[in-house]
């Protein structure tokens, strides 16, 4: 008689059991991933799959664009090569200048008894594309885990404070962007040493600078550079430069917008800080504070510059 | 007397595996193409018309699971959170299979107009997920893909018929 228990038709559970099922499988997944980091390596996985098959992708595109640049006007790279030196004999004296500087700095925090802060190494990187995502400011580099990144570190370009690496897979990593919603970096102003915290917009070319008293000295074409109080990034790296400044006095807080450096559309060569400069920092877990959150989500610590301030 | 089939659907052998997969990674892939700017915000979602297809057609072999795995490989792939694309794209999958003996019935037309709403539905599902955390809502931009997607039904199933009808030899399925 058992051997006629099956069912004629085998259909296993209902749709609505499966959806059921499925759907609190996801609401889980979602869960692990944004609350609690859980699900790096199931990610690692599958970008380690689909990154070949996205490379051979992007293959023809690569090539179409080398090949133009190899037939590109003579002209244009002539005056490209001749504004890069001048910008070069610029630097190399800015450079100079801030070695000297860097050495009194040396000697100064050595009498104080206070770590060194900053070095300049890193790991350049090229940008693959966008994230395929329209919402979201994120770019694909090609470096990963392979290449010693590893998320949390600052990405810059020449200009300045691209992003930070947020994910990272076996050969590309993940960088959000400075002007990515909530994505937040400390700043401070150049010019007086104001701190603030430069929040990104969530549109294209836009930060935000919430949280400064109408009061504050600020002003249009200010520079904001990093202050280096949350340990992922340096100090002194540029990060954007104030374009409007509207101090609405019936409002308790001025509205400021700024225009970020650094600008991952028009880059193709990014710098991923490497790990050892940013040593001498406390790590985020040693701090004492309830959040296990690792130094990805640049947002939720910065967050907190503005309570340190008070 | 009449014997031809009750239903427009005329009998079908059931599809190849081969082919099942073969069309799953087609619309991988190209979904992963290089998408940018306005043509990445009206992109049809590929493979979720081609698993939309094959949960009509194939119904016992192609279901929420594949929905559900593919959905996160695409979580990854759009660097968005995990299981974001997993679950609309079994929410749009179970609705395909409440309404899969009446899309059957339906010209291929109408069943574009049914296709074109689910896949709405499961953009819905990642809308309200992005509002949860905190995106903005996007504008209306939001109601091209699912049209798109709408057209491309038709074109789906005239591609996905062509190398059926050659194939006369009998079929080799997966368990």
């Amino acid at each position: 008689m058992s051997a006629y228990q099956e069912n004629f038709f085998t259909r296993g559970p209902s749709p609505l059991a499966r959806l059921t099922f499925f759907s609190l499988f996801a609401i889980a997944v979602m869960v692990a991933d944004h609350r609690f980091q859980a699900l790096g390596w199931v990610r690692m996985g599958v970008s380690a799959v689909l990154s070949p098959i996205e490379f051979a992708l992007h293959w023809p595109g690569t090539a179409a664009r080398k090949l133009s640049a190899y037939l590109d006007d003579q002209q244009r790279l002539v005056a490209e090569n001749r504004e890069l030196k001048e910008k070069l004999l610029q630097l190399s004296s800015a450079s100079s200048q801030a070695m000297l500087l860097r050495t009194e700095q040396a000697q100064v925090e050595a009498l104080k008894g206070t770590a060194q802060r900053f070095a300049g190494k890193g790991q350049i990187a090229e940008i693959i594309r966008d994230a395929r995502n329209p919402y979201a400011r994120k770019i694909i580099i090609d470096k990963g885990t392979r290449d010693g990144v590893e998320a949390g570190r600052a990405v810059i370009d020449g200009n300045g404070v691209v992003g930070q690496v947020t994910a990272v897979g076996l050969l590309s990593a993940e960088v959000t962007l400075t002007t990515e919603k909530n994505q937040s970096v400390p700043v401070m102003v150049l010019r007086n040493g104001l701190r603030a915290v430069a929040v990104g917009a969530g549109r294209e070319g836009t930060i935000d600078v919430p949280f400064i008293p109408v009061g504050a000295d600020i002003q249009t074409g200010d520079q904001l550079v990093t202050s280096g109080i949350d340990g992922t990034y340096p100090a002194g790296l540029s990060v954007a430069t104030i374009s409007l400044v509207d101090k609405n006095t019936s409002l308790s807080f001025a509205h400021i917008v700024a225009l970020p450096m650094a600008s991952a559309g028009s880059h193709r060569l990014v710098k991923v800080l490497t790990q050892e400069e940013l040593a001498s920092y406390p790590k985020p877990d040693t701090q004492a504070d309830d959040k296990k959150s690792p130094p990805a989500p640049g947002g939720r610590q910065a967050r907190r510059v503005p309570a340190e301030k008070r | 007397m009449d014997l031809s089939p009750a239903s427009r659907e005329p009998m079908r052998p059931p599809a190849p595996a081969r082919l099942v997969i073969f069309s799953l990674v087609v619309a991988l892939v190209l979904n992963l193409l290089p998408w940018h700017g306005w043509a990445l915000q009206i992109k049809p979602d590929f493979l979720l018309i081609v698993l939309l297809y094959w949960s009509t057609h194939e119904s016992r072999n192609v279901g929420q699971g594949w929905g559900f795995t593919l959905g996160l490989v695409m979580d990854v792939a759009d660097s968005v959170l995990l299981g974001q694309h997993a679950l609309g794209y079994v929410a749009a999958i179970f609705l395909v299979q409440l309404l899969r003996l009446r899309l059957l019935q339906l010209s291929i037309l109408e069943q574009a107009m049914h296709v074109g709403a689910i896949i709405f539905v499961s953009q819905l599902v990642n809308l309200l997920l992005n509002f949860l955390l905190g995106q903005d809502y996007p504008g209306l931009a939001i109601v091209v893909p699912p049209l798109l997607g709408a057209l491309l039904w038709p074109v789906l199933n005239f591609i996905v018929m062509l190398p059926r009808f050659r194939q006369r030899d009998p079929v080799t399925f997966m368990g």
